[in-house]
């Protein structure tokens, strides 16, 4: 009997896993796939939004393209628990499903602030497709938009609301943006940039209620004037959705504690992106990197590893970009290890700003910011990546990085980094194009 | 397949590589948006284009959401551009900083090998840049470490 393999959850996870089944075993095993949703990509709704795609392009694999991989699909149905022990599912209208092994690959969700007030019409989260018809369909020009917390999920649609003309407020409870993204430093300098540009931002802004008053959202603080708006966005963090593995008797803490071929703590089940707690590439420690290239290598590692490869995975990389009207903003690994030796180059002139985070002379951390004119002349964004990434020994370059932190390239180059990383593969063979799997044999 | 060789030590930092690959990739004159770039090396005595080395990761093209990166019939990773959204992923999935964005078109752009001519490699008039069938490599690592020693004792550029 071929193998059965499920996979629960359609995002980047779930379909790189499935993917990779099928350029491993060319349609040889049975694939069921339980999802919530139909598949498509969150990393692209912030384009839908601000109109530069049409809502079609968002969809990452159509009922064709899965019937073409051979996918048994129960779209629109949730997980209602697991039974490891019988390896079997139970979807949350009665049916149960027999595997072989398993991936969850659940994904999070949106959490609004707890305030009264917050489930009141108007008050939105933008994190699934359905919610960014919501906010598409509230957004008018001249619409003041209230965006509630200032994080990285905040600022990747922050672009899409000033191009459509809406008037926009930030309200952030801690006293500075981008709190798990950038340093202090390095989020006074965008704080600055975005005021430039006509965005208000209100730090330390501690958000009580929100009433609703003559088709308006009025919001109010524990210190200050009420804000009134016609939308409210809330990117006040988001949470794994494990809820339904309660009982189930695999191993969880902050994820689903996942060793390096990211098996939980029951070996016929996997776990990937947001609910897994794997092995962080930098540390070595155990964490969940709730970010899109965590999801996709781990969903590309299971998807080898349950077709018979045995891969083990590095471990992720911590990292984010986002784009702020025209100034550009990321940061690698280790940014914010207190206990790491760091250099920091600022160009206030340039609103330009690096940070280097060491141990040795290997580089753990690193935070870029500059205007995209700047930031795309140099080849220094990926050239960080791949020094944090494969922790190359920098020597005497560390020096020179100490007088120079933007003289990035040539300590990239010297460091024979190219050598290194050009053998490193995530499966221990060369990628296939998109396009491949849609060959499984019938 | 074939491959951009680089000879580093043939380079004289003419800027023809880039003038012809900005042209060919956007139809303007415009450096700053070649996507093989030439650095000084020894105080300006030596030059060296860099470029992508159509790693077999391909890390750019796993990382986008969207399958908007592919393999070209040449062998070269390149960006689809009406599926392209601008999200960057890939820019910063790419290790080696040779995946760029362009905020005019607000889509990413990278090395395609031109389809199979590349015209950095016409370009070049010392060789210095060679379309060839071999195995890709470190071109510039051994070159830029040799030519690093002054610029590093001296602690400065």
């Amino acid at each position: 009997m071929p193998p059965r393999h499920l996979v629960v959850g359609a995002g980047t996870a779930g379909l790189n896993c499935i993917r990779t089944i099928r350029e491993e075993d060319g349609g040889a095993s049975e694939i069921t796939l339980v999802a919530a949703e139909r598949p498509y990509s969150r990393m692209v709704l912030p384009y839908y939004l601000d109109r530069s795609i049409a809502e079609s392009h968002v969809f990452t694999a159509t009922a064709a393209t899965l019937a073409a991989w051979k996918v048994k699909t129960y779209i629109g149905r949730k997980a209602a628990s697991l039974n490891p022990q019988a390896n079997t599912l139970a979807l949350d209208d009665g049916r149960t499903i027999e595997y072989d092994d398993c991936l969850i690959a659940t994904g999070s969700r949106a959490v609004k602030a707890p305030v009264p007030g917050a489930d009141s019409p108007g008050i939105h989260s933008f994190w699934t497709l359905d919610q960014a018809r919501e906010v598409i369909g509230g957004i008018k020009p001249g619409s003041h938009v209230v965006m509630v917390g200032a994080g990285f999920i905040a600022f990747t649609i922050l672009n899409s609301i000033l191009s459509l003309d809406a008037k926009l407020t930030i309200v952030e409870i801690a006293p500075r943006i981008l709190p798990r993204m950038v340093d202090d430093t390095g989020a006074a300098l965008v704080e600055a940039w975005l005021r430039k540009h006509g965005v208000r931002i209100l730090t330390g802004a501690t958000l009580t209620r929100i009433e609703v008053a003559r088709g308006k959202r009025r919001l109010k603080f524990k210190k200050g004037s009420d804000l009134l708006a016609d939308l409210v966005i809330m990117a006040t963090g988001i949470k794994p959705n494990l809820e339904w593995l309660q009982g189930s008797g695999i191993r969880m803490d902050h994820g689903i504690l996942v060793d390096d071929h990211l098996r939980s703590s029951v070996p016929s089940v996997y776990a990937a992106g947001d609910v897994a707690e794997g092995k962080d590439g930098v540390t070595g420690g155990h964490v969940v990197h709730a970010i899109e290239p965590t999801a996709m290598e781990h969903g590309r590692v299971v998807g080898a590893n349950m077709a018979g490869r045995d891969v083990a995975y590095r471990g992720s990389l911590n990292m984010n970009i986002v784009e702020v009207c025209r100034l550009d903003v990321a940061s690698f690994g280790a940014w914010d290890d207190p206990r790491a030796e760091a250099f920091a180059g600022h160009r206030p002139e340039r609103s330009a700003y690096r940070k280097l985070c060491w141990s040795g002379d290997r580089l753990t951390g690193a935070i870029i910011i500059g205007q995209a004119g700047d930031i795309w002349t140099t080849n220094d964004v990926g050239m960080l990546k791949g020094l944090v990434q494969t922790g190359v020994r920098l020597g005497a370059w560390k020096e020179h990085l100490r007088r120079n932190p933007f003289d990035v390239k040539p300590a990239f180059i010297a460091s024979r980094t190219t050598a290194r990383l050009l053998p490193e593969t995530i499966l221990g063979r060369p990628s296939c194009a998109p396009e491949l799997p849609t060959t499984v044999t019938p | 397949m074939k491959v951009l060789k680089i000879v580093p030590e043939k380079c004289t930092g003419c800027l023809r590589c880039e003038l012809a690959c900005s042209y060919m990739q956007t139809g303007t004159f415009q450096p700053a948006k070649s996507v093989i770039r030439v650095s000084p090396y020894e105080g300006h005595t030596s030059y060296a284009p860099y470029t992508c080395t159509q790693c077999v990761e391909g890390w750019c093209m796993t990382a986008c959401p969207v399958g908007a990166i592919t393999i070209t019939p040449v062998g070269a990773k390149d960006v689809v551009d009406d599926r392209c959204v601008g999200c960057k992923l890939c820019t910063i999935a790419c290790p080696y900083g040779t995946i760029f964005y362009d905020p005019d078109t607000r889509k990413a752009f990278k090395c395609n090998l031109c389809g199979g001519a590349p015209a950095c490699a016409e370009a070049c008039p010392t060789a210095a840049i060679v379309y060839e069938a071999v195995e890709t490599c470190d071109w510039l690592g051994e070159f830029a470490n040799e030519r690093s020693m002054r610029l590093l004792a001296v602690g400065g550029r």
